[in-house]
């Protein structure tokens, strides 16, 4: 009997099994820590428009790189940590309000941009293994940041503010605290349904956003990205500067992330000066993966849905673990475990899909030979 | 090529008078407010009652005689106005004064010489 590849199937529910293999697990998932972790629906929607108010800015800085078809743009924790250098900066000068939030936008710009282009370059010489060299990227930038925030800083850059400084008198402390920007973007256009606070004004932003995407893919450069994602020889053919396009979306990609990291943070309050970029990558990459969206495609939609399914388990795993065997721990670990094994199994799909695509691929050529020869 | 440097030229510069602009803006200051004896030349002003603050429209709250409270404003131009309680009620006759501080500014501002309309009634330090 001859075996039939799953891919080559005609039938349209096995297709969207398939494609929608990661979102559709973590719906069962969710479906049954709901009512496990006991939260009451109001709790549960104040939760979520926090999140997505939180989150949903730094996954759509993740779309173009997948347009340009550079896969989950890794390096976006770069971006992170230059918003994290601007929201220092203002907290040193103490500069508060909205004007902060802006000032720490534009300091933290250049930064961005700068370290865009450097990713930009080591991922054009690693083609084809993007992601991983994103991530290893991600370790190595980190570094410098730990150097140039805990030696440089109070050293060669100048910190009068001594609340900020480690008490060795040079080196930032481990958390900052943001009180001067907490949350004023999200309470910009205050409007309260109930007792649910909806951040309108982060939602402009994040609304704002993706206009620009979809304007953006419209445009020569996103045709351009386009192009260059689908294939990078008959891109170069058509006269387009595969290199420089490719180093484009991520200098995008990067400088977006800075601002999420903004964004996020300002939400939050406070920084965790060491921490609080390192798991940006991984976060917002398992969110857009369990959104729908894979390797090669990903669009708005995925980044919404994503947040919700994604961050629906964050809020009702630790509940869900403590009514399931007595420990909020647990639920937290499974938690970990999902956001990890998510990516994982995003990947290994994506790629048995690429193979069994080549397979098929290769049998149609073969088969074109055979009935030529036949003739 | 020429205009090229010049329109980049022109957004660096707009850019960092943006940035200028902001950090005047969103800078904090403290203003400290003392409700206490202050002589300015030859003159002493004393103290004599409780006052409520405000400090760009916002309360800071009662300030007994011999006391000091501490504001945090933000930007360069402020307002602040002071109101004699007696026998635990508010007078109804309000003294208000304005003052602009430079960024690294912060500031003393002193009851007594508000209420008599001293010229030093404010002590700017950086």
């Amino acid at each position: 009997m001859r075996k039939k590849s799953l891919t080559k199937t005609m039938n349209p529910s096995v297709l969207f099994l398939i494609n929608y293999a990661v979102p559709i697990i973590f719906i069962i998932l969710i479906a049954f820590a709901i009512p496990l972790s006991g939260l009451s629906g109001l709790y549960f929607i104040r939760e979520l428009m926090i999140r997505l108010s939180r989150n949903s800015f730094l996954i759509l800085a993740l779309l173009i790189p997948v347009m340009a078809g550079m896969g989950m743009n890794f390096s976006i924790v770069l971006g992170a940590m230059a918003g994290e250098i601007g929201l220092i900066f203002i907290t040193d000068w103490q500069i508060v309000g909205i004007s902060g939030m802006l000032l720490a936008i534009l300091i933290s710009t250049p930064i961005a941009v700068l370290l865009g282009y450097f990713a930009g370059i080591v991922l054009n010489r690693a083609k084809g293994r993007e992601m991983v060299t994103g991530f290893m990227l991600a370790f190595f930038m980190n570094g410098i940041y730990q150097l140039f925030v805990l030696f440089g800083m109070g050293n060669i850059i100048p910190i009068s503010n001594s609340s900020i400084l480690l008490p060795r008198g040079y080196g930032i402390r481990n958390t900052i605290n943001l009180l001067g920007i907490r949350q004023v973007l999200d309470k910009l256009i205050p409007l309260k349904i109930g007792d649910i606070l909806i951040p309108v004004a982060t939602f402009l932003v994040i609304a704002t956003l993706c206009v620009f995407i979809t304007w953006f893919r419209k445009t020569k450069l996103g045709q351009d990205m386009r192009t260059v994602g689908q294939d990078n020889e008959v891109a170069r053919v058509s006269g387009i500067n595969v290199e420089n396009t490719r180093v484009l979306s991520i200098v995008i990609s990067t400088v977006l992330a800075c601002y999420g990291q903004i964004l996020f943070l300002q939400n939050i309050g406070t920084m965790n000066t060491y921490q609080s970029h390192e798991q940006v990558g991984v976060f917002a990459i398992a969110a857009l993966l369990v959104g729908g969206a894979s390797v090669a495609k990903a669009n708005i939609p995925n980044v919404f849905i994503g947040v919700i399914l994604f961050h629906t388990m964050f809020v009702v795993a630790p509940r869900a673990g403590k009514a399931l065997m007595g420990q909020a721990q647990l639920g937290e670990y499974f938690r970990v475990f999902v956001s990890y094994g998510v990516i994982a199994f995003s990947l290994a799909l994506y790629a048995w899909r690429k193979r069994v695509e080549k397979e098929n691929e290769r049998k149609k050529i073969m088969n074109y030979r055979k009935s030529i020869l036949a003739k | 090529m020429r205009k090229q440097i010049i329109i980049r030229t022109a957004l660096v510069t707009a850019l960092i008078l943006i940035g200028i602009f902001l950090y005047v803006i969103g800078k904090e200051h403290k203003v400290v407010i003392d409700n206490r004896d202050i002589s300015i030349g030859d003159i002493t002003y004393s103290a004599s009652t409780t006052y409520v603050v405000w400090v760009d429209n916002q309360e800071i709250g009662v300030i007994k005689k011999g006391e000091r409270n501490a504001a945090i404003v933000t930007g360069v131009s402020h307002k602040i106005v002071v109101e004699e309680i007696k026998s635990n009620v508010l007078t109804g006759e309000k003294h208000e004064k304005r003052f602009r501080l430079k960024t690294n500014e912060s500031a003393t501002v002193n009851i007594p010489a508000i209420i008599n309309n001293a010229n030093e009634w404010i002590d700017k330090t950086n």
